[in-house]
C-alpha cells in the first residue's frame, strides 16, 4: 500500500471510531472531557495558523474565544435569536473584530506582536469583568440554551443534557471541518506563503508578497475559529463568566500547539487533548499545577521543540525502516 | 487645576516603578533579543521577599530591599543559565515560549512560597506635606527618589564601566563583540543579574506603594512592554519617558474617567503609538 492509501485508511478508521465513541465511553465525565477537548481542537487549530504556520505567537486566543462565547450567548438571551444562527454568526463577528485589532498590531514583529495581542486579551478580560450590566461580570450568565432540537428522517435529534452524544457529534463535525479548512490552507498557495513568512519575512516582502495581507488573513481565520470554539463552549457548559477567557487559557492554547507539534495538522489535535486531559491527572497535585505546567512548557521547548507528532512520526518511520524490505 | 497636579504627582510615583520594570526589560531585549516576560513575576517575587525579610529579621525597608535585590540577581543568573541559555541559537519564538513557561512557574512558586494573600509592605514613610494646596505623600517622593538613584546608577554603569562597555558592544553587534574578545556568555549573565535586581526593586516599591498579590506580575510585565513600545525598543531614555507618560496617563484616567478602566489605558496608548509611530516616541526609524 502506498503512503497516501495508508493515511486514507487510518483517517477513515479514526473517523469511524470517533463517531462510534459515545457508545464506547460509559463514563459521562469522560465524555464531557472529550467534548471540551474537541472544542479545544478548534481553538488550537486557530492558534496553529498564526503560531505554527506564520510564526507569530498570538496570546489572545482565549480572549477571542470569550468574545465568541459572550456574543453568541447575548444574542440568544437578549435578542432571542436561534442558537443555530448565533453559532453560525459568531465566527464572522470575531473575524471582523480581529481585522480591527489585527491591523495595527501586525505592524510590529515577533515578540512585540505577542505582547500586543496579550494586551488585547487583558482588555477583553477587563471589559468582560467590569461591563457587568451586559456581561454579568464575575457572577456571570447562567441558563444558556443549547441548540434547539430538530427531526431528521423521523428521528428527533436533541441536544439537552450533560455529555450529550448529539452535541458531541456536532462538535466533532465542526472540529473536523476546522481541521479540514486548516489542512486546505496548509496545502494551498496561501499556506506556502505563510511558511515563507515564517522563514524569512523580509525576503517574502522582497519578492513581491504583501506579507501583511497574509498575516492578517491568518489572524482573522484564527480569531474566527476561536470564536466558534467559544460559542460551542458557551452553549455546551450553559454558564459563562470571564474566568476561562483569561491570559492563562491563551497560554494553554500555545502549549497545546507546542506540545502537539506546531505547523502540523494533527499536532494541535493531539495537543488539545493533552491540555484537556493533563490537568485532570495533575489535579492530585493541584497547588503544584501551575509550576508543573510551566515546567512542562519550558522542558518541551528546550528538548522537544518540534512537538509530539513530528517525533512520533520520525519514530514510526524509523521502525518501518527496521522492517525487512520486500524485494 | 490642583486635581490635575495631584494626579500627575501620583502618576509620577507609579510611573517611576514602570521605568524600573521597563529598564530591566529593555537591557535584556537589547542584549539577548529576548522578551523576558517572566520579569513581572520576578518583580513580584522580589516584593514578597522584601516583605518576608522585613518581617523575619525586623530590619528597615531599604536594607531588606537590598537583600532581596541580591536574591533577585541570583535568581536572574539561574533563569539565564537554565532556561534561556539552552535556546539561544533556536528561533526567537522558542525563547518567548520559554518566557511564558517561566512566568507560569514563577507565579506558581510565588503562590506556593508566599500564599495567595495580598501583601502590603509597611514603611515608616507615612508623612504628608502640603505644598501649594497639593498633598504630597512622603512615600511617593521616596519611591520617585529611589527610582532616580537606581536609574542613575544603571546609566553610569552602562556608560562608564568596562562591563558597561561590553554590554553596549554586544547590544550593537553581537558577532563583532565576540570577535573583539568580549565574553558574550558572561555579559548575558551580568545583564540578567542587573535586570532582575532592578525588577526586584520595582516589586518592593510596588509592595510599599500599592500591594502585591498573585497575578499582579503579569500585568506589570505587560505594562513594562507597553512602556518599551511607547518609548522605542532598546532605548533607555525612551523607557524613562515612556514609563512616566504611562504612569501619569493612568493616574489621570483613574482620577477623571474610571478606575475600573485604568489598566485599559496602557493598552490604548500602546495601540495608538503602534498605529501612528510604530518605532516609538524616542525610537529611531
Amino acid at each position: 500500500m502506498s503512503q497516501s492509501a495508508i493515511r486514507l485508511w487510518m483517517g477513515l478508521g479514526f473517523g469511524a471510531m470517533a463517531i462510534y465513541m459515545p457508545n464506547l465511553v460509559t463514563l459521562p465525565y469522560f465524555m464531557h472531557l472529550i467534548i471540551l477537548a474537541l472544542v479545544w481542537v478548534i481553538l488550537a487549530q486557530g492558534q496553529n495558523l498564526m503560531q505554527g504556520l506564520v510564526g507569530y505567537v498570538s496570546i489572545t486566543q482565549a480572549g477571542f474565544m470569550g468574545v465568541g462565547a459572550y456574543f453568541s450567548t447575548l444574542l440568544t438571551l437578549k435578542l432571542g435569536c436561534s442558537v443555530w444562527l448565533t453559532i453560525f454568526m459568531t465566527p464572522f463577528f470575531t473575524g471582523l473584530l480581529s481585522v480591527l485589532v489585527g491591523y495595527p498590531s501586525l505592524r510590529v514583529k515577533g515578540h512585540y506582536f505577542a505582547i500586543v495581542t496579550l494586551a488585547y486579551n487583558m482588555v477583553i478580560f477587563t471589559i468582560l469583568l467590569t461591563f457587568s450590566s451586559v456581561t454579568g461580570g464575575e457572577a456571570g450568565i447562567s441558563n444558556i440554551a443549547r441548540p434547539s432540537s430538530f427531526s431528521l428522517w423521523g428521528y428527533v435529534i436533541d441536544f439537552e443534557g450533560r455529555s450529550n452524544s448529539n452535541y458531541y457529534l456536532l462538535v466533532l463535525l465542526l472540529a473536523a471541518l476546522s481541521t479540514g479548512i486548516c489542512g486546505f490552507i496548509l496545502h494551498s498557495r496561501v499556506g506556502r506563503v505563510f511558511l515563507a513568512i515564517r522563514q524569512n519575512e523580509v525576503l517574502a516582502d522582497a519578492i513581491g508578497i504583501q506579507s501583511w495581507r497574509y498575516k492578517l488573513f491568518a489572524f482573522v481565520m484564527s480569531a474566527a475559529l476561536a470564536g466558534l470554539a467559544g460559542a460551542l463552549y458557551a452553549h455546551y457548559i450553559g454558564f459563562l463568566n470571564p474566568e476561562p477567557f483569561g491570559v492563562d487559557q491563551s497560554l494553554n492554547a500555545i502549549l497545546a500547539v507546542i506540545l502537539g507539534g506546531s505547523g502540523t495538522l494533527t499536532g494541535p489535535v493531539v495537543g488539545a487533548f493533552a491540555v484537556t486531559f493533563l490537568p485532570e491527572y495533575l489535579r492530585i497535585a493541584d497547588s503544584y499545577r501551575l509550576v508543573t505546567y510551566g515546567f512542562i512548557l519550558v522542558i518541551a521547548t528546550i528538548f522537544l521543540p518540534r512537538g509530539l507528532v513530528p517525533v512520533a512520526k520520525d519514530l514510526y518511520l524509523f521502525l518501518i525502516s527496521l522492517l525487512p524490505k520486500r524485494k | 487645576m490642583i486635581e490635575i497636579f495631584q494626579q500627575s504627582l501620583n502618576g509620577l510615583a507609579i510611573g517611576a516603578v514602570y521605568v524600573l520594570i521597563a529598564l530591566g526589560l529593555t537591557v535584556v531585549f537589547g542584549i539577548l533579543g529576548i522578551a523576558h516576560f517572566a520579569h513581572g513575576s520576578v518583580a513580584m517575587f522580589g516584593g514578597y521577599l522584601t516583605f518576608l525579610v522585613m518581617e523575619k529579621f525586623g530590619i528597615p525597608f531599604f536594607t531588606a530591599m537590598g537583600i532581596a535585590m541580591v536574591g533577585g540577581a541570583a535568581l536572574g543568573l539561574v533563569i539565564e543559565r537554565l532556561a534561556y541559555h539552552p535556546v539561544q541559537d533556536a528561533p526567537h519564538i522558542n525563547a518567548f515560549i520559554i518566557a511564558l513557561g517561566l512566568t507560569m512557574m514563577m507565579e506558581g512558586m510565588n503562590l506556593l512560597m508566599f500564599g495567595a494573600d495580598q501583601v502590603v509592605i509597611q514603611t515608616p514613610y507615612r508623612g504628608v506635606f502640603h505644598i501649594a494646596g497639593i498633598a504630597v505623600a512622603e512615600l511617593r517622593l521616596i519611591v520617585i527618589l529611589t527610582a532616580c538613584v537606581l536609574v542613575g546608577a544603571i546609566t553610569l554603569l552602562i556608560a562608564k564601566t568596562k562591563t558597561g562597555k561590553s554590554i553596549r558592544a554586544v547590544a550593537q553587534n553581537r558577532q563583532a563583540a565576540i570577535l573583539m574578545g568580549v565574553n558574550v556568555s558572561m555579559v548575558s549573565l551580568v545583564v540578567f543579574a542587573i535586570s532582575s535586581a532592578l525588577g526586584v526593586a520595582a516589586g518592593a516599591l510596588i509592595g510599599a506603594l500599592l500591594a502585591i498579590a498573585p497575578g499582579v506580575g503579569e500585568g506589570l510585565a505587560v505594562k513594562g512592554f507597553a512602556v518599551l513600545i511607547l518609548g522605542g525598543l532598546g532605548s533607555i531614555p525612551g523607557a524613562i519617558a515612556g514609563g512616566l507618560i504611562l504612569g501619569v496617563s493612568e493616574a489621570m484616567a483613574a482620577g477623571f474617567i474610571s478606575s475600573a478602566y485604568k489598566d485599559v489605558i496602557a493598552f490604548l496608548v500602546m495601540i495608538l503609538v503602534l498605529l501612528f509611530r510604530p518605532e516609538g516616541l524616542l525610537g529611531k526609524r
